[in-house]
């Protein structure tokens, strides 16, 4: 996959904003948008050309599974790449980000390595 | 002439309060206790409600300016740490080549001078370099410092959610409540419910870290 994708970050909180861009951009990922909600994301997803979505669950606002049923029910978007990145860690939260089609889950605390192998992984099921 | 004493009617006994009384006195005792008992919970109350509450609400929305302004200090200095490393280690790869010919005896005069400048230029620049990454860290060691005041503050605050417990639980006894152990509900797990915290939340309906989430996922064909 090319080093060039566009990448759209969705955190309410500007540190792991932060982290996440600069995780990224080690990784050689250096095209990294922000956004602070569902809300915020939904229309700079409808209006950009993103390659991959990374969201946090918990934000005010429209929360990140919302934004993903969203991203899921438009034809333009439904086959982005949704990495969820998120401290929620019950089961049955899991199980509906799985049926509402998320890509991937990571869960907070995490490390640089886990968020490679993710987005990694991600990638590869879409190329292949 | 007046009757012996023995003799005489026993007068009747004012000092035992008929049944009917006694009952009254017991239930106006019993509701004066309570109406006691709900002063004292009230008083606590409103002092809860009107003071300190409201300043738990200031203190904790002060620990979070202060991890915040920590998080992103730590985040400037470790972003400024960067490009003088990443110089470094780019330079000392750069030369690794010329040095090994120059080792091994088979450089030209010419790239042997070209070396010697390189060399020179590299040791001054990452002196500087590293004595920039040192004193970053240092800040971002003294960065760190916002724990002690917020791990006071938080630590005041949880006197005082100990305190507003207790009311609480003397206000639902009071009320005759009958306590109740409820999960989140749907919406509210559609919301987010934040992040597991040890000791509060455990038990099979959460998962145990990245391990157990990918097992889960792989369950689900993801």
């Amino acid at each position: 996959m090319s080093k060039d994708m566009k990448f759209l970050v969705v955190d309410d909180y500007s540190t792991m904003r932060r982290i996440v861009k600069n995780l990224l951009h080690d990784l050689g990922y250096a095209n990294v948008t922000e956004a602070d909600d569902g809300k915020t994301a939904l229309p700079l997803l409808q209006n950009g050309s993103f390659d991959f979505l990374i969201t946090d669950w918990n934000m005010p606002g429209m929360p990140g599974l919302d934004l993903l049923k969203a991203v899921r029910s438009n034809d333009k978007l439904k086959k982005l790449p949704v990495l969820m990145l998120t401290a929620e860690a019950k089961r049955e939260q899991i199980v509906e980000a799985a049926q509402a089609g998320v890509s991937g889950y990571v869960i907070k605390p995490f490390t640089a390595v886990t968020l490679k192998e993710k987005i990694d992984k991600i990638l590869g099921a879409q190329a292949a | 002439m007046s009757q012996p004493a023995a003799l005489r009617e026993p007068a009747p006994r004012t000092d035992v309060p008929a049944p009917d009384l006694l009952a009254q006195l017991q239930d106006l005792t019993c509701n004066l206790q309570n109406a006691l008992d709900r002063f004292r919970l009230d008083s606590r109350l409103t002092r809860l409600a009107e003071k300190e509450v409201p300043d738990a609400r200031e203190r904790l929305q002060h620990v979070l300016k202060l991890t915040d302004q920590a998080a992103h200090r730590t985040l400037d200095l470790v972003e400024q740490s960067c490009p003088p490393a990443d110089r470094t280690a780019k330079e000392a790869a750069a030369l690794a080549e010329p040095w090994s010919r120059f080792r091994a005896g088979t450089i030209t005069v010419a790239d042997y001078c070209d070396l010697i400048t390189r060399v020179d230029k590299f040791l001054l620049a990452s002196r500087t370099d590293s004595e920039k990454v040192r004193a970053n860290l240092n800040e971002v060691l003294l960065a760190q410092d916002y724990q002690d005041l917020t791990g006071q503050i938080i630590r005041g605050v949880m006197t005082l959610v100990s305190e507003v417990e207790v009311v609480l639980v003397d206000l639902a006894r009071l009320a005759g409540a009958n306590g109740g152990n409820h999960g989140p509900t749907a919406e509210e797990l559609a919301r987010g419910t934040g992040p597991v915290v040890p000791g509060v939340e455990q038990g099979a309906a959460v998962v145990n870290g990245q391990v157990d989430i990918d097992a889960l996922l792989s369950d689900l064909g993801i």
